[in-house]
């Protein structure tokens, strides 16, 4: 699968990972920087309006306030409060909610494609991202219009007049709706997972038609055997299948749209009927241990990088065919007990050819073991032709044939002693070219549960949800409920967007920012065309550099809410690992403790009464 | 304006009841309402002293607008003045911790629905941090006390308007509070009900609680209370025992017939040269809403001055 | 205050109604007449679901609307074109990003989004069928894209049943994008045997084993293109009319040579060439309306030379030795270096006087005008109809000519002509003989199997002797001769001197040499003055 933000393990990506700071550092100082930029600021407000001594004695108060809050924070009233919300919750909206999101999955058949090459993929990205918009608006609208209607229907006097701290108002609020659409994500998830399986399995008809030799065609080609059409595909037939078949009464099909059948055969009244098993293969949860990827150039000296064939993505690097240039990954952690039958290689490599070359078959390749610690002991595991687009699995046994037919075994004589291992990729057609990345080439340690696996990819969903609940609470402390949605749904959608926002903060997006984009909207310009050189195009761009900086800022805070989503381990079959399921937690928490102070001190500054 | 206060407050402290223990006071307490410009919209109250002790009902009395409310979420730290101080139980009214000994029975009672009395009365018990097992008496206690035993499992959102009351009187008392603010507290009771909610706080006050109690409804602040403010238009205008307010009153009427304008005029003469003034020579006043419509009156005329009219 | 609430109330009521009444007239779906009952009949509908008729887009008749597009629609909140512009967006990072299956999910929200925005269609269904299939390795998955690019144009041609274009561009991507690409090969053998049933331009319940070509089936969509412009009066708009009704006779053509490709000949073959021929005719007979505002047919340019001529050669008639009068008169006005210029032979005309010469032609031409205007009193009138009448012709002719060349009129015509012919045909199936025999090594049957094709050949191009230059078909010929180069070299023997195809072999070594072993060529000419023809590289 594609994977282009890698993550580092993680009390690296906490702590320190080479020169890179850790996470935690740069939280510290962001949050660090926010305060002193937040207490300056109200500080130069209030010293307008009432003097420094005052204004002075205000922030502490307030400050002091708060720390008071939350050291006085009583489980029991966050509590009642958290079941307060959700009790309010329940009676409101959740149940529209939800009968949303059962419309959405009988009616996603008329969205989905079941004929597509791989519809496993595109239903679980489908209820995925459906159960997560939906939890997500859900999320919305429960923490945004709570507290204001509370405030509007004035029922938050007889709380407040209780020895009740807003810091337990606004958490309590928080915890409860989060409460609720934690229940709620839980039965849509279970829902999803039945309705993916459910939809997904099928059976082909096969009879004996079916299987008998086909006549060949005018131009004497014999069209494969294949089953009854279900789903909108068929399954081919190999004849050693058929052969199989027939001797021991069961086989396989070929694989079609990720999945494949398994066949028995069943005599019955003296006839023979064939039946078709569920669909095999189609949901995984692959454990990859990945390795490093260092490259090797043309004339074979090392490189960090292959070549660019010229792709505005850059994802792959290549390598040149019929020459000394490959990808090695290097493999740490190879022990007999970790992989107790040998191993099982899988490969996804990208082909980038020059010429035509031979039409009707793939571009050949090499896999090469080596031991790190006699590098020049190399064994030519063996060549093979390149499957572009797929997951291309080679097993390497623990003892196997060698391509010169040695007898190798494989933790004695290939990995080093402390369970290293290198695996080099080499093209070898000339002129062609492998494209290679380092998520391309991994060991399949085990085969995850695929059930935990949906589970764990809607924890993404469950911090992205706290999130928001938490930033619709905050914002509706003091924002009238509409207003605070908006603010809400503005950082949800800016938290999408973090990476243009970015770009835009560091002038790398192209057509300039905002008033810029503007001005060439209105002069009906594209986004690489020169601008005039005038007063009104001078002021555009001077503007945008101002705006840059409040850019850079709202770029630096919002919580990027396309990192927090795994929905692609899911669909691709891929486990999500625990470091970066710790590694999503803790960015939740990093957030939520900000934003829930926040709202803490919001509240509190606020006049609940009118 | 702070001296004529001053020199008018003696007396009335003089005649104070029995017990030294403040347990509100406010100094000075102002609020000014603003616009989302920050711009001033209504001065809501005015530099408001008032001081309520231990063991007293103490009634509000104003007119709609007139800084009642106001006060009291001011007290209650629904609002922040915006000078001045509000001080209850010695701590600042933003304080939550006083709210241990405060119950608050608001205008309408702010409750919500979707609870059923016993849920609400569980709800409010947990802000008080209680252990459940205090929670389930002081609930089955409460609903006895307030008489909604037959519909403690309905949802409040059927409750009738009395019934809601009574459920919100209940909740303000669900802490066994020292302080009991009750706002307009017989609105949208029938005559029975309002009988009821007066024995009930006199016999809060018999049990040594404070109350303070706001209300537009003369008739009840006459029955119950023992001292009487008088807002109006955000200012105070009168402030005493509730007896001696209509005391006073009656020694400085002067009620005659048969005079002509002549004799009419002699007197005035003979209260001016005495500094006095004349506040009417009509029909006699003889109760507190008398009293009360002469001072909205005076204050209409002359706004911003404290009243004078027991001269 | 309750009062005006209540005013207020009313008022918006009143304003919804008075703005829900016309939207509901202008609405109104159109009805399908309901089985036999005449008084049934369905209505056209409200003002826009006419116009819907009236523009093609009409899938909106009741008990028809696709559900999804109209949720999507809706869902979108009227940000219709915003959200049409963030899944273009994503369709184009999909596709930079090789997310394929991405793309294409993106492509089809996008098209149930604005499923009547044709360019839409046709640049993504491009975008699928030739920019993508390209990125796969493996032929078939290459093969697999094209087709999906079809599909997607198919579900077009259903939003848009009155849009030619998207059905002209089904029947470009299955004849052209199948049959010309470097795997043509593969790609025509896939689409014969291809199952898929989700695949609408195959249809292999309704086309017989035979017809499974991807020419036959392009040239069935060309003609389904033509059909609706025919029958339903459907706007081409900037396409060009010649190229469009060409297409079924272009399709023919390349059918008949991928089946003598495809080593196909004899009845089949020669059946091809002439329905190519009958078709290509047929074409030229159509009446096209151009950009001039005339209708045109391609087949008329000599009736309209004729004609011309005939015409003009009555106005010189109507008073002989006018024009060179004229002429004579214009030319003594020009200064004397000029007329110098024009009189010395184009030949040996300087630089400079090539730029008088240029410079002059516009005032010495005689307009048909200028001479009837001169004519005596009694006949203006007639030589002045005749002149307008040679001034049409030549207009006509003008179009008929630039519009051939756009289409390469002549030479298909030609070509199709020289391909039915029997030694054509003879030659062809010789040369895939003799290319057979030389795989398997027989070399003196090859031989033997060349030497008759090129005689058969001969044949050919001294009945049609501008088939010795061609450019288009030649390709088929050079590889010919470069394969009897082969076998004679493996035979160890040279190209005769007096080789029955020179003219043509030494043609083809002027324009391409690459593919032929020249060393082999000069060796067997050696001498031959026609050897070094300009162009060849020397020695």
């Amino acid at each position: 699968m594609i994977i282009e933000n890698e993550f580092p393990p993680y009390f690296e990506w906490l702590l320190a990972a080479g020169l890179t700071p850790g996470a935690l550092w740069i939280w510290l100082l962001t949050n660090f920087l926010l305060l002193v930029a937040g207490l300056l600021g109200s500080f130069i407000f209030l010293t307008v309006r009432h003097g420094p001594a005052k204004s002075g004695d205000l922030i502490f108060k307030a400050l002091a306030g708060v720390t008071d809050d939350v050291v006085h924070t009583s489980p029991r009233r966050v509590y009642a409060l958290a079941r307060l919300a959700v009790q309010e919750a329940l009676r409101r909206r959740v149940l529209v909610g939800f009968m949303l999101f059962i419309l959405i999955l009988l009616f996603a058949g008329w969205f989905l494609d079941p004929g597509r090459t791989d519809p496993a993929k595109l239903y679980l990205g489908f209820v995925i991202n459906a159960t997560s918009y939906l939890v997500l608006f859900l999320a919305l609208v429960l923490s945004a219009f709570s507290l204001p209607a509370d405030l509007q229907s004035k029922t938050i006097y007889t709380v407040v007049t209780k020895p009740v701290r807003p810091s337990e108002v606004v958490l309590g609020r928080t915890l409860g709706f989060a409460a609720v659409s934690t229940g709620l994500l839980l039965v849509m998830g279970l829902f999803s997972y039945v309705f993916v399986v459910r939809t997904l399995d099928h059976a082909h008809t096969l009879t004996a038609d079916d299987l008998a030799p086909k006549a060949p065609t005018e131009k004497g080609l014999v069209p494969p055997n294949k089953t009854g059409t279900t789903a909108r595909h068929r399954h081919v037939i190999k004849p050693d299948q058929i052969e199989l078949l027939a001797q021991e009464g069961h086989a396989e099909t070929e694989p079609e749209q990720g999945h494949y059948h398994e066949i028995t055969a069943v005599s019955r009244d003296g006839e023979t009927e064939y039946r078709l098993g569920p669909p095999l293969g189609q949901l995984r949860a692959r454990v990859p241990v990945y390795g490093t990827l260092m490259f090797r150039d043309r004339g074979g000296k090392p490189a960090e990088k292959g070549i660019n064939v010229g792709n505005e993505w850059t994802y792959h690097s290549y390598i040149e065919g019929g020459s000394p240039a490959a990808g090695i990954w290097k493999f740490t952690g190879v022990t007999r007990d970790g992989f107790p039958n040998g191993i099982v290689l899988e490969l996804s490599i990208r082909v980038f050819r020059t010429f035509k070359g031979t039409i009707d078959q793939p571009v050949l390749g090499s896999i090469t073991l080596r031991n790190p610690t006699k590098p020049n002991e190399p064994i030519t595991l063996k060549n093979f032709r390149a499957a572009e687009y797929a997951i291309d699995r080679h097993e390497i046994p623990a003892q196997f044939k060698d391509a010169n037919g040695r007898e190798i075994d494989l933790f004695r004589d290939v990995v080093s002693d402390d369970g290293e291992l290198e695996i080099e990729i080499r093209c070898l057609e000339r002129s062609q070219f492998y494209g290679l990345a380092r998520p391309s080439v991994y060991l399949l340690r085990r085969e995850g549960t695929p059930w935990i696996n949906f589970a764990k990819g809607y924890v993404a969903i469950w911090l992205q949800m706290l999130l928001v609940t938490a930033f619709g609470v905050m914002w509706s402390t003091f924002l009238n409920g509409p207003v605070a949605m908006l603010a809400t749904l503005g950082s949800i959608v800016g938290g999408f967007f973090v990476s243009f926002l970015q770009n835009l903060a560091l002038n790398k997006s192209l057509g300039g920012g905002p008033v810029e984009s503007v001005l060439r909207i209105s002069q009906q310009k594209n986004l690489t065309e020169q601008l005039e050189t005038d007063v009104t195009s001078a002021v555009a761009v001077m503007l945008d550099k101002i705006l840059r900086i409040p850019l850079f800022v709202v770029s630096r805070i919002l919580p990027n809410f396309q990192e927090l989503n795994d929905v692609n381990y899911v669909a691709d079959g891929y486990n999500i690992s625990g470091d970066l399921l710790a590694i999503h937690l803790t960015t939740g928490l990093g957030y939520f403790i900000p934003v829930m102070l926040l709202g803490f001190l919001f509240f509190k500054l606020r006049e609940v009464a009118k | 304006m702070q001296s004529q206060a001053v020199a008018l407050d003696a007396p009335i402290a003089a005649e104070a009841p029995v017990g030294t223990d403040v347990v509100i006071e406010t100094r000075n307490l102002s609020k000014i309402y603003r616009d989302f410009w920050g711009r001033q919209k209504v001065r809501a109250l005015k530099a408001l002293d008032l001081v309520v002790r231990r063991g007293e009902i103490f009634g509000l009395l104003g007119p709609n607008g007139s800084g009642k409310t106001t006060t009291i979420k001011l007290l209650l730290g629904l609002l922040f003045p915006t000078s001045g101080q509000a001080l209850v139980f010695g701590k600042e009214a933003s304080d939550v911790t006083k709210n241990e000994r405060i119950g608050y029975l608001p205008e309408e009672s702010y409750l919500y629905k979707f609870l059923n009395a016993e849920e609400t009365l569980d709800f409010y018990g947990r802000l008080f941090d209680m252990p459940a097992d205090v929670r389930r008496q002081r609930t089955a206690e409460l609903i006895h006390l307030v008489k909604l035993d037959w519909a403690k499992q309905r949802q409040l959102k059927e409750y009738s308007k009395g019934m809601t009351r009574r459920i919100g009187l209940a909740q303000a008392l669900i802490n066994d509070p020292e302080l009991i603010v009750l706002d307009e507290p017989t609105t949208g009771l029938d005559p029975i009900g309002c009988r009821e909610m007066k024995d009930l706080i006199l016999e809060l006050r018999d049990r040594g609680k404070t109350v303070l109690m706001c209300s537009h409804l003369l008739a009840d602040v006459q029955d119950v209370c023992d001292r009487i403010a008088i807002l109006h238009q955000g200012e105070l205008k009168e402030l005493g025992r509730v007896d001696s307010l209509l005391k006073i009153r009656d020694v400085t009427e002067i009620r005659a017939s048969g005079l002509n304008d002549a004799a009419k005029e002699e007197i005035r003469s003979v209260i001016a040269r005495h500094n006095g003034q004349l506040v009417s020579m009509d029909n006699p006043t003889s109760t507190l809403e008398e009293l009360f419509l002469s001072i909205v009156q005076d204050s209409e005329a002359r706004p911003g001055r404290r009243a004078r009219v027991e001269g | 205050m309750n009062r005006g609430a209540l005013v207020r109330k009313l008022v918006y009521g009143l304003l919804i109604l008075a703005l829900l009444l016309p939207l509901s007239y202008f609405s109104q779906p159109a009805t399908v007449a309901v089985g036999n009952q005449p008084n049934q009949a369905g209505s056209p509908g409200g003002k826009l679901a006419q116009l819907r008729t009236q523009y093609g887009i009409s899938e909106a008749n009741l008990g028809e609307i696709d559900a999804a597009g109209e949720t999507i629609k809706l869902a979108t909140l009227g940000l219709r074109g915003v959200a049409a512009n963030i899944l273009w967006e994503k369709a184009n990072t999909a596709k930079m990003k090789e997310d394929w299956e991405g793309m294409r999910a993106a492509l089809d929200q996008l098209s149930k989004l604005e499923p009547h925005f044709v360019i839409v269609w046709r640049y993504q269904a491009w975008n699928v069928s030739y920019n993508i299939s390209v990125e796969f390795d493996d032929y078939r998955q290459r093969y697999f894209w094209i087709k999906e690019g079809i599909k997607y144009l198919q579900q077009g041609t259903r939003y848009n049943e009155l849009e030619p274009r998207l059905i002209y561009d089904v029947g470009w991507f299955t004849a052209h994008k199948m049959g010309v690409a470097d795997e043509k090969k593969e790609f025509r053998e896939l689409f014969r045997v291809d199952d898929d049933e989700e695949f609408p331009a195959h249809d292999r319940q309704l086309r017989r084993q035979d017809r499974r070509d991807n020419w036959l089936v392009g040239q069935e969509y060309f003609e389904q293109a033509i059909a609706l412009v025919e029958d339903r009066e459907a706007s081409i708009h900037a396409m060009n009319p010649f190229v469009f009704f060409s297409q079924p006779a272009m399709c023919q053509i390349d059918y008949a040579v991928a089946l003598e490709e495809d080593g196909v000949f004899e009845e089949k073959a020669r059946l091809g060439w002439t329905d190519a021929y009958d078709r290509w005719i047929k074409y030229g007979m159509r009446e096209v309306p151009t950009s001039d505002n005339l209708i045109v047919r391609l087949a008329e340019e000599e009736a309209v030379q004729e004609r011309k001529a005939k015409v003009i050669a009555q106005l010189e008639a109507v008073e002989p030795g006018l024009r060179d009068k004229i002429a004579g008169e214009k030319r003594s006005k020009l200064p004397p270096e000029v007329r110098a210029a024009l009189d010395t032979p184009p030949e040996s005309r300087t630089e400079e006087e090539h730029q008088l010469v240029y410079g002059a032609s516009m005032s010495i031409l005689v307009l048909h005008d200028e001479v009837a205007k001169r004519v005596e009193k009694s006949h203006r009138e007639q030589a002045q109809k005749l002149a307008a009448e040679a001034n049409r012709l030549e207009v006509l002719e003008n179009v008929i000519h630039r519009d051939r060349d756009v289409v390469n009129y002549n030479y298909w015509r030609n070509r199709c002509k020289m391909e039915k012919t029997e030694s054509a045909l003879e030659a062809r199936r010789l040369i895939y003989q003799a290319k057979t025999d030389y795989d398997l090594a027989r070399l003196v049957p090859a031989q033997q199997e060349y030497e008759e094709a090129f005689r058969h050949w001969r044949k050919t191009v001294d009945e049609f002797p501008q088939f010795i230059d061609d450019t288009i078909g030649a390709e088929s010929i050079h590889q010919a001769l470069a394969g009897y180069a082969d076998v004679l070299k493996q035979l160890n023997t040279h190209i005769p001197r007096d080789f029955v195809l020179k003219d043509v072999l030494f043609s083809a070594v002027r324009r391409n040499p690459t593919g032929m072993d020249l060393d082999f060529i000069r060796e067997s000419f050696e001498g031959d003055p026609g050897l070094r023809p300009p162009g060849m590289p020397p020695r």
